[in-house]
């Protein structure tokens, strides 16, 4: 509920100031919810994976170059005139790939996530400049299918369905990923071995089993996100997706998930990181110049875990 | 076991780790360390000069990079290293970068400097440990320790974006300019020229905004296009924009409104992809710089310098406008040549 009430009052606010304003007006449309549940998407479709794996009592910060590498690879394909359907699936594949990585490391040499994920991070980016050659990969117009140009365009052609493909996509997804958590047998074991990993091992979890399906299922959420990044601007640049790991935890930090496992909320996430992109347009929307903006958002992100962390202080 | 050992050493080695990612910017753009030669030198005749982009990853600089390649190729006795931060905000990089070439002892920096004020200190370095140093592209504070400034005249390229906008809007509307990144000369006196020649030449011409930047890369432009299209999208008339990367994520979020007609877009530097849209009229026209001449110069500039001719404090490039009418004409198509490689 927390992050919810948040972004009504970010939405209220800005709407409010916006129309106060003499020449405003303008933040408060449907127009302009499209726009931002848009631009929101490819990060929140990252955060689902994220979730997860932070419930598991992990991190991954190799999600931005990965998600970047996975558009790389798309332009690629595309680019190399191999079918949509095959450049999308190499892709996604990618995403996928890079989770399993993740998760065999993890697992395997015993180091903890932060770190194996911050030298993938890296080895991530290096394979995008690789397959690049470090400049942005832009396929023809022709090569690039009318479906992908619409899977995230605001203006959709069919105005019943409210929000373009990519957005019922991403919902398409939470959904599966709370009924993953909430009734499935590896949700539990997910979430016990966040709560307390010694106890989930003496319950007989298989950790290291249930670590790498997280890490990957997680790289499918990143490999999304890639097709995501790329439809946008139907090309691929090797840089695009770093820094964009910070905003993916930041999402999920804000919706009220516990660094420490255990703890996480996939509609509380979602919310978090619309209440960033909220506060990235309505800045603008008030004229507000761009350091204003990231004074909010780093403001934000440090109120939700002091309040985090005294909602955990008043149950214990 | 396993865990609990864990849980006492995390916090160090997160500590550990942000230090290092710290000073190292996470590796992600320090150098890669040109062969060592060591039997080049000037001693002998040869040349080697170190090329600093803004950034490895554009088209402009794809350009500059074979203008200086062919300038090498025809003095025959040069060898070429290329190197630069990945985008066009990385200051620490492109720092980092010119440390590791002056280390390397390297005969010559050609300097497209990110930073006016960060990059001169680094600079003047290089000419305490005997490097010289030619300026491309965009400009430093201080000229003190430099050998010349290669570039374009980009106040006057504002000037003629501005002339070309009001002349494509009839002398009236409203109209946006788009910035880029802060701290950065050569836009800045892009955006002065256009802003300065529209208050001066054409009063029925109203700024609607000139405050805010589309930040280095294609996407955040594209955000950010989005935003000032939902806010000024009813009112705007034409839109100035002073790189090729905003244009791109603007004319995106321009076709995805269906504004491409209505809307007036003048930019700034090409690209393959850019061109195409010149030639559809989605993009009216586009100040032009001449990347290939500004590499070929820059290295022709520094060569002179280390065989002990004169040479000129500032040498100018050229600035031209493209627009579908002379897009074809041999003059544009020399320019833009090296791109569709």
């Amino acid at each position: 509920m927390g992050p919810f009430l948040a972004l009504l009052c970010v939405i209220a606010f800005f709407a409010v100031a916006d129309r106060l304003q003499a020449d405003g007006g303008r933040f408060f449309s449907f127009h302009n919810a499209q726009n931002v549940v848009v631009q929101s998407a490819t990060v929140a479709v990252a955060s689902l994976g994220m979730t997860v794996i932070i419930i598991s009592g992990g991190i991954d910060l190799s999600a931005g170059t990965g998600l970047g590498l996975c558009a790389v690879v798309l332009a690629w394909f595309l680019h190399k005139d191999y079918p949509p359907w095959m450049a999308a699936s190499a892709g996604i594949l990618t995403g996928c790939l890079t989770g399993l990585v993740n998760g065999l490391l993890v697992t395997l040499l015993r180091v903890v996530p932060f770190i194996v994920t911050l030298g993938t991070m890296t080895i991530f980016l290096g394979l995008s400049k690789l397959i690049s050659e470090s400049i942005t990969i832009r396929p023809k117009p022709d090569q690039v299918p009318d479906w992908m140009e619409q899977l995230l365009n605001p203006r959709i052609a069919n105005s019943w369905m409210l929000f373009p493909p990519g957005v019922w996509i991403l919902l398409l997804l939470a959904v599966m990923v709370i009924l993953i958590l909430q009734w499935t047998v590896l949700g539990r074991h997910i979430k016990a071995i966040g709560d307390n990993e010694q106890a989930a091992r003496l319950s007989g979890i298989r950790i290291s089993t249930t670590r790498i399906i997280v890490y990957t299922m997680a790289g499918f959420t990143v490999g999304v996100a890639g097709l995501f990044l790329f439809v946008r601007l139907s090309s691929a640049n090797p840089t695009s997706g770093t820094g964009k790991e910070l905003l993916v935890i930041a999402s999920v930090i804000i919706g009220g998930a516990s660094l420490n496992g255990g703890r996480g909320s996939i509609v509380g996430t979602l919310t978090g990181a619309l209440i960033m992109q909220v506060i990235s347009n309505g800045c603008t929307a008030l004229r507000l110049k761009d350091p204003i903006q990231e004074i909010i958002i780093g403001t934000i992100i440090v109120t939700a875990v002091t309040v985090d962390q005294l909602r955990q202080r008043g149950k214990g | 076991m396993y865990a609990r050992r864990l849980k006492s050493y995390d916090f160090g080695y997160v500590l550990f780790l942000l230090t290092i990612a710290a000073f190292t910017g996470c590796g992600s753009n320090s150098a890669k360390s040109p062969e060592a030669n060591s039997s080049t030198g000037e001693g002998d005749g040869h040349y080697r000069i170190a090329v600093i982009p803004m950034a490895t990853t554009d088209i402009f600089w794809t350009s500059v990079q074979a203008g200086a390649q062919q300038a090498s190729e025809e003095a025959g006795n040069v060898k070429i290293y290329w190197n630069g931060p990945l985008t066009m905000n990385d200051r620490e990089g492109q720092v980092n970068i010119v440390q590791n070439y002056v280390t390397q002892q390297v005969d010559g920096l050609v300097l497209a400097p990110i930073d006016r004020t960060a990059l001169v200190p680094y600079v003047a370095d290089a000419k305490r440990a005997g490097i010289p140093t030619v300026v491309i592209d965009s400009d430093l504070d201080s000229d003190e320790n430099i050998v010349s400034f290669v570039a374009t005249d980009n106040y006057h390229g504002g000037e003629l974006g501005a002339r070309k906008l009001a002349e494509l809007l009839g002398g009236s509307g409203n109209v946006i300019l788009l910035r880029y990144t802060v701290g950065q000369e050569s836009a800045a006196q892009r955006e002065q020229g256009f802003l300065d020649t529209m208050q001066k030449e054409f009063p029925d011409i109203n700024i609607l905004s000139d405050d805010q930047y589309s930040g280095p890369t294609e996407e955040d432009s594209y955000n950010k296009s989005m935003d000032l299209l939902i806010q000024f999208g009813d009112r705007v008339d034409g839109f100035f924009v002073i790189c090729n990367r905003t244009a791109a994520g603007l004319l995106q979020a321009l076709e995805q409104e269906g504004l491409t007609e209505k809307i007036t877009l003048v930019g700034f530097d090409a690209s393959p992809h850019l061109i195409q849209a010149i030639r559809e009229g989605k993009i009216r026209a586009m100040v032009m710089q001449d990347p290939f001449t500004i590499g070929y110069l820059g290295v022709k500039t520094m060569l002179a310098h280390l065989r002990g001719e004169p040479v000129k404090r500032r040498v100018n490039t050229g600035e031209y406008v493209v627009t579908r009418e002379n897009v074809d004409t041999p003059e544009i198509q020399r320019i833009l040549a090296p791109m569709n490689k």
